[in-house]
């Protein structure tokens, strides 16, 4: 069962209620420049929470659609649908980064490649070589040895950043947290409003059936 | 022709400086949970990076745990595209 009050949960509260979040309508001032570039800001505007909210149920409505009628729904294992309801909540953040930054490239194109792939052994063609970029850049890279091994976890952590230059990484990694907290905000609150509405749906007929003639 | 420029970009992105790198480091500092209850000292770049590492596994299984949830209420519920626009409008 998930828990409600979960660290990150309370944390990512806690910094809302410290007023840093923006609430739209203000002057145009604030949306030029160096908000853009503060990942924190960025991910906090009421719009893109907004905007990821609506994918979100688009996503998951999808999701809830391709596996077929309830019947079918029901006998299949759950696991495959909880992966495929995590991975469209991905694929929904990723779009909301507007392609800005590489963990939200990477997660739309490893999607991208699935498809490919599936459609590809469909047809049965032969599957051409994934492409690769070249080896990175380089760039200035920490400097001990215990900095580089935990540098490696992280670039394995944040998708589609394991060859990036350690400047590079840092600032995918900034801004795939800032998302990250924005995405548990955004499924807690549509967990919250379905659980409500379902309690209600069902509270309410059963008071029909039960309501004298 | 342009690909003297290219070239001087190139190197000029090796030359990131170590500044440049504390600064990073120290804005993805203020991102973890712990940067509240510190007074916001600087820890060691490497305790930063366990940390953001221990943080973003830890959202991960928070968005694991959310999609469990989403899912199963999804199982329960048969969602009409009426109700999905009151569910819409009961997000904004």
């Amino acid at each position: 069962m998930a828990s409600t009050s979960s660290p990150a949960a309370a944390v990512v509260e806690e910094r809302e209620s410290g007023g840093k979040r923006k609430r739209g309508g203000a002057t145009g001032e604030s949306e030029v420049l160096g908000e853009e570039a503060q990942p924190s800001s960025k991910w906090r505007r009421r719009r893109v929470h907004e905007i990821y909210s609506s994918k979100l149920l688009d996503a998951i409505r999808l999701v809830r659609s391709g596996s077929g009628s309830p019947a079918s729904a029901a006998a299949a294992a759950t696991q495959p649908r909880n992966r495929a309801v995590r991975e469209a909540a991905d694929r929904a953040l990723a779009v909301s980064a507007r392609g800005r930054t590489h963990w939200s490239r990477a997660i739309l194109a490893s999607h991208h490649r699935r498809l490919q792939a599936a459609r590809r052994a469909r047809l049965r063609e032969p599957a051409s070589p994934p492409s690769r970029h070249p080896t990175s850049p380089p760039g200035k890279g920490p400097k001990t040895p215990a900095l580089a091994r935990k540098a490696k976890v992280l670039g394995r952590l944040v998708p589609g950043c394991r060859r990036l230059p350690f400047p590079a990484l840092l600032a995918e990694a900034s801004d795939y947290i800032a998302a990250l907290e924005m995405q548990v905000r955004a499924m807690t609150a549509l967990a919250e409003v379905l659980s409500t509405v379902s309690a209600s749906t069902s509270s309410s007929s059963g008071g029909a059936s039960s309501s004298p003639a | 022709m342009s690909s003297r420029r290219s070239r001087s970009r190139q190197s000029g992105s090796s030359r990131i400086t170590d500044e440049q790198i504390s600064d990073l480091v120290s804005k993805l500092q203020d991102l973890l949970p712990e940067a509240r209850l510190r007074n916001n000292d600087r820890m060691p770049s490497s305790r930063v990076l366990q940390e953001t590492c221990n943080y973003i596994r830890s959202l991960h299984r928070e968005v694991d745990d959310l999609s469990e949830r989403l899912s199963e209420l999804l199982a329960t519920s048969d969602m009409s595209s009426a109700q999905a626009a009151i569910i819409r409008s009961l997000l904004m």
